[in-house]
Formats: C-alpha cells, structure tokens, sequence
C-alpha cells in the first residue's frame, strides 16, 4: 500500500468523490488559489472549476448557512472552516439549523453536510487558533462528530461522511497533517461507530482520540519493555460512539483511562466514564476511572507553556504507573 | 415608498397584472383564510389548547398572497417564524398546518416541531425558522444548488425587520450580491422587532436601502397593497429568473397582535392599532377596491368568507382528532 | 508546629499496619515516649510511642482501621496551640496561594536543608515548611516540595477511611459476591488498603463454597491470621513437602531433665522444657546436617552459619514463632531461660519483631496435647520443620535377645522441602537426632 499524508488522503477523499458524484462541491476561505490555509484543497480549483470549489468571504457563520441551503436541495457540501475555533462562529448554522432540522421537521428535512475543521494545539497558533472543541459539538443532537487519527481512517471516515445524509463535523488534528500512513488505493470506507483497537493489552485501557492515539501508542510500546500490557481504543466517531468497544476492553483490562486534547471540564473523557460505569464493565474496574486531558486553560502561545496545556507522553506513562500501581 | 402607482384605477392594475377574476376571488378567499386560520389559533390558545407560543401574521395577509402569487409554485420559500400565511397562501394543507399547530403526530412535523417551525418539503417549503435571521444564509445554498442544478427556480427568502440588524442578513447580501445568486430577499416590515420599533434599532431607513451595499436592486413597498406586492415581487422574480441576480424587496406592514402570547403590547398604543386596522387593513382595502369596483357583489365575497373560516374549523376538527406522538418514539428523526 | 504521629514502619516488607487500641484519647495530656496506642503488623503488635510532650489531638484514624505506614494518624499539640483541620493548610492554600497576601509577611523557619528558589517560593505559597519536606537530593527541589504537599492532601483525604463503607473495587465486589467471600474479612492491598480483585481471588477456597448460603457465625480474619493463611498456603504450594518419621527412646532426656531442674529458680524462669532440651539438641543434628539448615533463594541454596531455632508457639489469635538465635552455642539453662521469656511475651503479644525473625529451622511440639504423630508445613523460607508429639510409654524390644520392655517413646515426624532435601538427607538428620536423644553424652564428644 502507498504511503501518503493525513492531507493527503484528505484530499484523495474530496477528489474521488468529487469526480463519483457532482453533488459534491466544497465551500469555504481561501480553499482555491490558496489551497486551503492547510494545503488540503491544492490543486482542486484547476481540476474542478470555481462553481465547485467556493471560495467565500470571510463569512462563517454563512458558509455553513450556505452549505445547509445546498443540503437542503439534495446537494454534498463539504464545508471548510479554517481553525475549529471559529466554529464558535458558525455555532447557530451548525447547532440551531444543520443539527435540529431533520428532528425538528419530523424526519422531512435532510441535511447531509461535513463541515471539515482543524483542531488542536502544538502550532503557536495560540488561544483563538488551537483549541479542541470535540465535546462542544458532541453535545448537539443531530451532529456525528468524527476524529481520524491516521491518513486511512482520514480518508475512509471523510468518504462515509461524505455519503451520510447527517451533519458530519469531520475533526483533523493540524500536527497530523503531515504524518505518513499507509492507505490502500481504490474505494473504501470506514464505518461510523465502529472504534478500532490501535493497539491489544489487558493491564490497562486507554481511550484516546486524534493525536493522542500516536502519544498513548509510543508510550504504550515503551512500557510493553516493563510488561505493563496497554490496549489502546481509537474510538474514531465520538457521535456515533462504539460504546460495546469500550465496555469490552475495560472488563477485560479493568482499568481506564482517557486521553484527549480537549480541556478536562465537562470533556468527554467524563462521557466514556458515565458509560463504562454504568454498564456491565463496571463490575470489572479495578480502579478508577481515570482521565488526562487538556487543562483547563485557553492554549497558551509560549512554546514551554503551550505543551504544558495538553498532554505529553510522560504525562500519559506518568498516569499509566500511576493506575497500574495504584498509587495517584 | 412604492404605493398604488398613484391613484392608477384598480381595475386597470388589476388588467395590466392579467388578475383574472377567479384569480382575484381566489386571492380574496386565501387572505381570508390566513386571517381566520390567525383568530382561530388565537381562540385554541386561549381555550388551552395550544402547548407553547405562537407567532401570528394577522395584518400581515397581503405579503404573503402576493408573493405567492407573484412568484412560482415550485421556487423554493424559506421563511420567519410568524410564517402562517405564507405557507397558506403556498397551498399547504390547512389540516396538517393546523395538526402540527396541536403537536400531533399527523402534523407537518408529526408534531416535533410545532408553529414555529412548520415545513413541507414536497412544495419546496424549506421551513421556518425559529432563530431571527437563521435561514437567510441557506438561501445562498439553495441559490449555488439552483445555480449548479440548472434549474430556473428561484429561492424566496423572507424575514422581518428585525433579522436585518443580524450579521448573516449582511454577510448573505454580500455573497449573493457579490455571485448574482437566484434570490429574492423579502424583508416583511412589520414595524416592531419583538418590542422594538424599527426605527430604534436601524441606523437608518428604509431597510431595503441596506441592499445598495451589496450591489442588489431594492423596492420598498407598501406591503398591505395586494396589487403593490404582485406587481414589485413579479417584476423582480422575472429579473432574478433571468439570471440577474438577487432583489431585495422590503414591505411595509403591521401586525395586529402581540410578538407572541407573553406580549402585552406595551410599546405602543391601542390607538395605532385601531388606525393600521381600520384604514390600512389589507384585507378590507382588497375588498373595498373589489366591492367598488363591481367586481364582485358583497354576498359573493360573503362566500369567500364562510368557505374560509369552514376550512379553519374542518382543519381543527381534523387537528382535534388526531393523536399524540407515542412518547416511544421521542428519540426517532434526530439522524437520517 | 504541630508534631505528627506517624504510623510507623517497623518490618521491612510491611505496607501498613492495623491500628488495634488506642490508650490515649484526644486532649490527652502526652509525654514524650509514652505509648499512645497499640498497632499490629502481620507479624507483630507494637505500641506507638509520643513524639514529644504535649497535647494529643486530631486522631484521623479509629480502632480497627487499616494504614500505609508513614501516614500520619494523630498530631501533638503544644499546649495553647490549635490544629487546622488536618492536613488541609497545605491543601486549602494551594487553591488559593493569594490568601498569604493579606497576611503579614512571615519569615521562612529556619531550616537546615537547603531548597531551590522555587520549592522555596511554592513552600511558601502552600505554607509548608521546607524542614518537613523530604528529599533524596542535596537540596529540595520543587518536585519535593510538591509530592509533600500531594501526601498532605492524600492525607486529607484518608478520614473517608473512617467510613463504615468497606473500600473495595467494584471488581472486587463481583468477584466476592460470586464466590461468597465476605469483603470485611479480606486486607486490601489497594491505596488506602482498597480491596483488589486479587486481593479476592488470593482468598477463594479451592472447594465451591456453599458456605455463603449455610448458617454460619462468620468470624472476620484477623491480619495476623490472613497472614498466616497467605504464609502457610504458600509454603505448601511452593515447597514440595516430603516427610519421615522416626521414634526415639527419651529415658535419657528425661534423667537429664531432672537433673538440669534439680536448682531451679523460685520463678522458674530457667525451668528446662522438653521443648528446651529438643532445642539443643536439634541444633545439635543441623550442625550434622547443614543443608537442614539453609535456604533456597533464587535457585541458590544458602547454608546459614547461624543456626536460629524457631519454636511454634499457639496463642488465642493464632500462632507466633519466637526464634532462639545461636542455639547451637547456648547451654540448656539459657535455652530455657529464653524460651521461657519469649513463650510468656508471647502470649501476651509484647514480643519485638527482631525476636520472631531470622529463624533457619523450626520445632513444633503439640506433645502436651496427646498428640502421637504429625506432619507441620515448613516455615519459609526454612526447609525444614520438626513435629515433636507426645512422649508414649510403650514396650518396646531392647535387645537382640527380643527383650520387650516399657519405655517413654517419642515420634518425631520432619518435614523438608524436598528442592533442597532429598529423603536420605533427611534421614540422617532424623537418625542423628534419635542418637543423640537416646545418647545425649554424644553433645560433649
């Protein structure tokens, strides 16, 4: 199998489709000449024209609205916000109007929508440009919320959003855009709902989404060397969320935890938790749940202070000791 | 403002317009019948019968039938919230509005919905919206699918005075300005956003003249002159048909009743409501100019009258009837 | 500053500790080295003894609670001094290091360690003195400061031991409820001693308990008893017992016995025992047999230079093993002056955790029982252990001539780790051991 980037299979995803249905057009800033503010859309204004590839002003909350007119219509919009902070931005489109329609008109209305949006801190970007909003929109029904880890799960998840008739918020970390991974040429598609199991263990599980998946398996691979055995679920949806993965692996290891970018407060991580505990794994914890996120702060722009935000290897090997031995 | 052309007899806008005389009757009987569909919601909320608030149009009706009328069954509406009369006057089943009005499982939105957000997307009637100004922006994607489906509909997007004062009112003037998009922006004025008077909250007035910025042509209508919505909404379709480019239509009106039913009506007095009513009505001055006009005798438009409000009671009868969503089914339709 | 009192670490492999009575109660006037209360590792009871003079206070743990050595579990007051709710000030500052602001500047105790600006600036703003903290480096740093200041908290948060909750992990409660086990009597081997899922399995019986479901009084076990249940089920599992028995004629001991009590003291203090006289005796035979006397560690076998006796002993709660150390080079007197003490100590659990260790072989004697034969399980990591029964009157033939007479006969039963000992070993141990009981002049040859 060829080995491409995260943007890369990003980008094969938007193309293929773009040439099986024209249905699919993509909206959003500087995604033409520019090729989006993360190179993902280069080259896909020459190849499909400007009636396809939508270049907006700097309008986010009307480019999702633009993009929810044209579901409406039995169209394929994949709308490009530039840094997922600005989703804050576009929050009525996405939460009031793209994620309530169907519901609120009885089933009549779909509204089959991927608005594409990077996350994430590591680039200095600082506070407006870097946070993790994952939890914000996994809370809205109607939305499927979706973080691929690696240029396979970028391409297979972006091609299932493509044809699902929900909104889809399709999450892509900025540090990964440049990762390499093997993706297999020709159609495929990843499921949603459907986890995968990064890596086998029974002494701990770990769920962790995006780039943390890459934290949790290098250090997992470290602490293999001790014999401490790590199962690491890269649950790939949040919304759908494959619940039974989870439950499984946590009565088989009895012992969680969670790692995400996204700031502790109300973060999922709480929401795996409140599912493991009350399901049949709870008889099979062995200790407490446990979470490592992001901390609670805006992202900070100072390199130091910016990695001390989210977590790092040594802070996920610190919590593994830590749970393995009992000693928090 | 853009009025009746002037003191023109009626009967020879009426002929330029080639308003038929069934047209007319046809006209006369849906304004009345979104006046009665109005009362009547009125009455079931007072009776308990209604479970959350309303927005109603009444005062309004003239807008509504004239832009229907004036426009294509088929070109696609997207709608405010006090959107009664435009989905009447889109030939929607009156039953289903009136079940959906009730929450019951036969309504438009088998009840999840509710006043506020009744759709039918078999005509092409994308809903109301229940956040100010929230669809004006879908009507970009609906204009760029039209566009890029090669289809010569247009898209119909109607909001009040006070969505004008939101930012995605302007950023979608901007981008359907700026890519001559197939829309028609109607801004239905009925003078209060809620408590405020438009003149409190615009810089400056009349709000169509906002549509200069963008590079849109603007009219800005008497909108409880019938005649007067036909023959602007006609004109701009026809230039927004052709492929022109969006047109912005804001028409004055009033509404009789309060915001919703917490309203008390304190920002303005009882007597500007017995003046828009009694000398600006659209209804009485539609009939007034058929009555005067001999074109048709009082007991022919008496006809018109009973027929609508059988219609509303029918539409309750049925509505009255019907059941109750099954409290199972609560978590069905929030995904495709 | 209010002085700690901590639960102490007495064993080397000891995790925590059970606190059995305290003999001082809050407001208590203290002196330094009183004994405050009473605590019982695994092996033994020990009494906890005042830090300083002063006023006891703030007493976080109760009768019967389980704690991790080195937990503070009381404080001594300086008359007039109070106590902040415990362990919170570092806890409660660290919410809100600003809260100092408002107070006149304090200068930092005068402390003989040295600490990083940092740790001291963060001691300062968690109000911890730096002379507290502990520290594997030169100077404190701030990762001390830090992991003092997370055990302070940590101890904060202990009084939710004083619950009548039983902490146990929920797959500990499954795994107990499936099989019958009743949580109260298991040690959990968890922070804060939380019952494990494996402190659970550890204790499941190898029958299918029915027993949950019949009348029972159901006795809770007691640490010391868990341990010897953990020590004993071990050593059977780990070391292949084999066993042998050999009868001797003890008319000899019995003169000797005798003759050795013939000027006994009025306290009868040095009172020679039988068991005294095996004693001797036995470390008599391991000299013969030094592999008797080893141990296996880490596929090495470790002939012991000492020979350290072991002398199993029955208390109410169990059973202890005060070991006489040297035995080979002690006289029968202090033998028996020894085991005397020890036995009556014993018995009254004031024995000192250095006199129950080290031991290298082991006697168990249930001969004043009437018992005429028994095997015993090796007492690890010791390879062998000798079950003394009860001394019979019986005829027996005494010479070639078949002469039967009566004589006081002694079964004596080894058991060995067969890893160490084969069966000719230890049967030459146990022939040594009956010639020297029948001939005892052999001792001086």
């Amino acid at each position: 199998m060829p080995e491409i980037t995260y943007a890369e299979a990003i980008r094969s995803a938007l193309w293929e489709e773009m040439k099986r249905d024209e249905r699919v057009f993509i909206i959003g800033e500087d995604i033409g000449r520019y090729g989006g503010a993360f190179g993902v859309t280069t080259g896909m204004l020459d190849e499909f024209g400007d009636k396809r590839i939508i270049e907006t002003p700097i309008s986010e909350p009307s480019i999702i609205g633009a993009a929810v007119g044209a579901a409406l219509l039995g169209m394929r919009p994949v709308a490009e916000i530039m840094f997922m902070d600005f989703v804050l931005l576009s929050l009525d489109q996405i939460g009031n109007q793209a994620a309530k329609m169907h519901y609120m008109f009885g089933g009549k209305a779909t509204v089959p929508l991927v608005v594409r949006m990077p996350s994430g801190s590591g680039t200095g970007a600082a506070a407006q440009h870097s946070q993790s909003l994952e939890t914000l929109l996994m809370h809205l029904p109607g939305l499927k919320v979706v973080t691929p880890s690696t240029p396979y799960e970028a391409k297979g998840l972006l091609r299932t959003a493509i044809h699902d008739l929900n909104p889809v918020c399709f999450i892509e970390h900025k540090l990964l855009y440049k990762t390499k991974g093997e993706v297999p040429e020709g159609d495929y598609q990843i499921p949603f709902g459907v986890a995968d199991i990064k890596r086998a263990g029974k002494d701990l599980t770990i769920v962790a989404n995006g780039i943390m998946v890459h934290k949790a398996l290098a250090v997992a691979n470290r602490l293999a060397d001790e014999g401490i055995d790590v199962e690491i679920i890269d649950p790939r949806t949040l919304v759908p969320l494959d619940t039974e993965a989870i439950i499984n692996s946590v009565s088989k290891t009895g012992k969680l935890l969670i790692v995400h970018e996204a700031c502790e407060t109300a973060g999922w991580a709480g929401e795996i938790m409140a599912v493991v505990s009350s399901s049949r794994a709870f008889d099979y914890l062995d200790a407490p749940m446990r979470r490592l996120t992001g901390k609670n702060v805006p992202i900070p722009y100072n390199r130091v202070l910016e990695r001390a935000a989210v977590p790092q290897e040594e802070d996920i090997e610190r919590e593994i000791r830590a749970i393995v031995k009992g000693v928090y | 403002m853009e009025t009746e052309k002037n003191q023109e007899p009626f009967l020879n806008r009426a002929e330029r317009l080639k308003l038929s005389k069934d047209e007319l009757r046809e006209m006369y009987k849906t304004l009345c019948t979104i006046r009665q569909f109005e009362l009547m919601a009125d009455k079931l909320y007072a009776l308990g019968k209604v479970h959350g608030t309303m927005h109603l149009s009444a005062g309004q009706e003239a807008v509504a039938v004239g832009i229907r009328h004036a426009t294509r069954l088929d070109d696609y509406l997207i709608n405010h919230h006090r959107g009664h009369g435009h989905f009447i006057s889109k030939n929607a089943d009156i039953n289903l509005m009136m079940a959906e009005f009730l929450g019951k499982e036969a309504g438009y939105c088998k009840g999840r919905g509710g006043s506020m957000h009744i759709a039918d997307f078999s005509s092409n009637n994308l809903g109301a919206n229940g956040i100010v100004g929230g669809g004006i922006p879908h009507s970009l994607g609906v204009g760029l699918a039209l566009q890029m489906q090669k289809r010569d509909q247009i898209c119909i997007a109607i909001f009040g005075d006070g969505a004008s004062n939101e930012g995605v009112f302007h950023e979608t003037l901007n981008m359907a300005g700026l890519w001559k998009l197939p829309i028609l922006f109607v801004c239905e004025n009925n003078k209060y956003g809620m408590s405020m008077a438009v003149e409190r909250v615009s810089a400056k007035l009349p709000i169509a003249q906002r549509a200069e910025a963008y590079d849109i042509p603007w009219h800005y209508i008497d909108g409880n002159d019938l005649l007067t919505v036909i023959e602007t909404v006609g004109s701009a379709a026809d230039y927004i048909r052709s492929g022109n480019g969006p047109v912005f239509v804001e028409a004055q009106t009033y509404r009789y009743f309060g915001h919703s039913k917490s309203d008390r009506n304190l920002y303005r007095s009882k007597d500007e409501i017995e003046t828009w009513r009694l000398t600006k009505d659209p209804i009485l001055r539609f009939k007034n100019n058929l009555l005067e006009n001999e074109v048709f005798k009082a007991e022919e438009l008496v006809v018109c009258e009973e027929e609508a409000v059988k219609i509303i009671e029918s539409a309750v009868e049925f509505a009255e009837a019907s059941a109750d969503p099954d409290a199972a089914t609560v978590t069905e339709y929030v995904y495709a | 500053m209010p002085v700690p009192v901590i639960m102490p670490k007495v064993d080397m492999d000891q995790e925590k500790a059970t606190i059995i009575s305290w003999e001082k109660a809050e407001g208590d006037e203290v002196k330094y080295d009183e004994t405050l209360l009473t605590v019982e590792t695994e092996k033994v009871s020990i009494d906890v003894n005042s830090p300083a003079d002063g006023i006891l206070a703030g007493i976080l743990f109760e009768n019967g609670a389980v704690v991790p050595v080195a937990t503070v579990i009381a404080y001594i007051l300086k008359p007039g001094e109070k106590l902040d709710a415990p362990g919170h000030s570092a806890h409660k500052n660290a919410s809100s290091p600003s809260s100092n602001t408002d107070k006149p500047e304090v200068l930092p105790e005068k402390s003989e360690c040295q600490a990083t600006p940092v740790a001291q600036r963060i001691a300062k703003e968690l109000n911890i003195n730096l002379s507290d903290v502990p520290t594997k480096n030169r100077i404190i740093n701030r990762e001390d400061v830090e992991a003092y200041a997370a055990s302070l908290s940590e101890e904060a948060n202990i009084p939710d031991q004083k619950s009548d909750k039983i902490a146990a992990t929920p797959a500990a409660r499954r795994v107990a409820k499936e099989k019958g086990i009743s949580l109260s009597s298991l040690q959990g081997s968890g922070p804060h001693g939380r019952i494990q899922e494996k402190d659970v399995k550890l204790t499941i019986p190898d029958q299918k308990p029915t027993i949950a479901t019949r009348d029972a009084v159901i006795v809770p076990m007691s640490s010391k008893r868990a341990y010897i249940a953990q020590k004993m089920q071990s050593s059977f599992q780990i070391a292949p017992h084999i066993a042998e028995t050999i009868d001797a004629d003890v008319s000899q001991l019995e003169a000797m016995r005798s003759r050795l009590n013939a000027n006994i003291d009025p306290s009868g203090k040095d009172k020679v025992t039988f068991t005294a006289i095996m004693v001797k005796l036995v470390a008599w035979a391991l000299k013969q047999n030094p592999y008797l006397n080893s141990s296996l560690i880490e596929d090495q076998i470790h002939l012991w230079k000492e020979i350290n006796i072991g002398v199993a002993t029955a208390l109410e709660d169990g059973l202890i093993v005060p070991v006489i150390s040297d035995a080979d080079k002690l006289s029968f007197k202090e033998i028996a002056y020894q085991l005397n003490d020890l036995t009556q100590r014993a018995k009254l659990g004031k024995i000192g955790l250095s006199e129950v260790q080290r031991g290298t072989f082991t006697i168990s004697n249930l001969g004043m029982y009437g018992i005429t034969q028994f095997r015993a399980i090796i007492n690890p990591p010791e390879v062998g252990i000798l079950a003394v029964s009860s001394v019979v009157r019986k005829p027996i033939v005494i010479d070639h001539r078949d002469t039967i007479a009566v004589r006081p006969i002694l079964n004596l039963t080894l058991s060995a780790d067969h890893r160490v000992i084969d069966g000719v070993v230890a049967a030459k141990f146990l022939a040594n051991l009956a010639s020297v009981i029948e001939h005892p002049e052999i001792l001086y040859e």
